[in-house]
């Protein structure tokens, strides 16, 4: 049974007059959307999405939601550390590759997203479908 | 295996997977040990240390997907790709207009290659470096005697110095009948199995093979220093031919060469022919005892 959590509204330092206005609301309801989306992709098991006070797990197995948000966070530190020492800029996206699975993980704004799959599933349409 | 030996192929196949792709800016090998090796002689960054080290952490939360095996963290200014081989992990900065596919080509092929081949010499050479001269015995003729028997031998270096008892001196002067010299001279690189050669100055080397269409199966090469040394010793022209012990007891006479080949020089190795090595059931890496066989005039 896959644990949800509600995603607060996060609103937007600033917006300028002639940009459109984003709806936050909006935008995490799309993600969310967009990621069950994804979800129901054959070989894909499932996401995690966290903001800095919440987060949304869908994970095909509940038994392994611990061990994939460790890895997720783990994964995302060891990457950002490694992106500070070899000066990468801005992180785009990440790609850990296990023998059995894979995850992709990126984010938007202050989204952490991290899509589980198995590893003949195509991440790059994913980021694609993402961004 | 001898590590230090380990992280030069390393660095060296680091290096060349550098100049076959371009885009790597910096490359390096994270040792299952923890040791990072770096390509090109580049100083390790304490960032980059401590970057790297925190993929072991990774590592090892990463059971739940089966391991570690690979790492591509996009950037918007670079890349870095890692890859996991043979228990040890590659770590490669990249441009953003790096060829990915092409590189997880050539790390998946070429370092596990190197990998092998290092595991592989590692298990054959047993004893791995250790190639200091075996002190010498005192000299007491076990083979045919010189033509110009000596009563003392002078100390040479570290050679200690031997007196020979008059009844043996005398056995030397005594003169060999032909038909042994004969068949002496025919039994050249037959497999022996005479007496151990236990008392003319010997030497521990570690066995190199060699072959070619040239190459004559009875003519093994040793180091100048050691024929050098071995015939001031002796106090004899030049040594012409060796005695060749394995550890499993088979022993053989060659002719003896220097070392043509500056590569091989200086390393306590003997090159020899393949034919005889096969002969010997020798393998590129294990130990021989060399003595040198005091040539008859």
């Amino acid at each position: 049974m896959p644990i949800k959590k509600k995603v607060p509204q996060v609103e937007t330092a600033e917006q300028v007059e002639w940009a459109p206005k984003v709806e936050v609301k909006e935008q995490v309801a799309d993600l969310r959307t967009v990621l069950d989306r994804i979800k129901a992709r054959e070989g894909v098991i499932g996401y995690i999405l966290r903001a800095s006070t919440s987060a949304a797990v869908d994970i095909k197995d509940p038994s392994k939601i611990i061990d994939y948000a460790v890895l997720s966070a783990s994964a995302l530190e060891s990457a950002e550390s490694l992106s500070g020492a070899f000066e990468l800029g801005k992180l785009c996206s990440i790609v850990v590759e296990g023998k059995e699975l894979k995850i992709l993980l990126l984010t938007i704004g202050e989204h952490r997203i991290s899509v589980f799959m198995e590893k003949n599933v195509d991440h790059n349409s994913i980021y694609r479908e993402i961004t | 295996m001898n590590e230090e030996i380990y992280t030069v192929a390393l660095k060296n196949a680091l290096a060349e997977i550098k100049n076959v792709c371009p885009d790597i800016s910096k490359a390096y090998i994270l040792m299952d040990n923890g040791t990072i090796i770096a390509g090109d002689e580049q100083a390790v960054d304490p960032s980059v240390e401590r970057a790297v080290n925190s993929l072991q952490s990774l590592a090892e939360k990463a059971t739940s997907v089966g391991g570690l095996n690979d790492l591509l963290i996009d950037g918007d200014k670079g890349r870095v790709y890692i890859s996991q081989v043979n228990g040890m992990y590659s770590v490669m900065a990249l441009s953003k207009r790096a060829d990915l596919s092409f590189l997880r080509t050539l790390t998946g092929i070429v370092l596990p290659t190197i990998l092998k081949v290092l595991n592989g010499i590692g298990t054959e050479t047993a004893l791995p470096t250790p190639l200091k001269s075996t002190p010498i015995v005192p000299y007491t003729p076990f083979r045919p005697a010189p033509s110009e028997p000596r009563v003392e031998e002078e100390a040479v270096g570290e050679v200690e110095e031997t007196i020979r008892e008059p009844e043996q001196a005398a056995e030397i002067e005594a003169p060999e009948p032909i038909e042994a010299r004969r068949a002496e001279t025919e039994e050249e690189t037959e497999v022996k199995s005479r007496e151990p050669i236990t008392d003319l100055p010997s030497q521990q080397l570690i066995v190199d093979r060699f072959g070619g269409f040239m190459v004559r199966p009875d003519t093994v090469q040793l180091d100048f220093e050691i024929l050098e040394r071995w015939s001031s010793l002796l106090e004899v022209k030049g040594i012409n031919e060796v005695d060749i012990e394995t550890f499993s007891g088979k022993t053989t006479r060659c002719k003896v060469k220097v070392i043509s080949d500056q590569k091989f020089e200086g390393r306590g190795l003997i090159r020899i022919p393949e034919k005889t090595c096969e002969t010997l059931e020798l393998k590129r890496g294990e130990l021989v005892r060399v003595k040198p066989v005091v040539p008859q005039e």
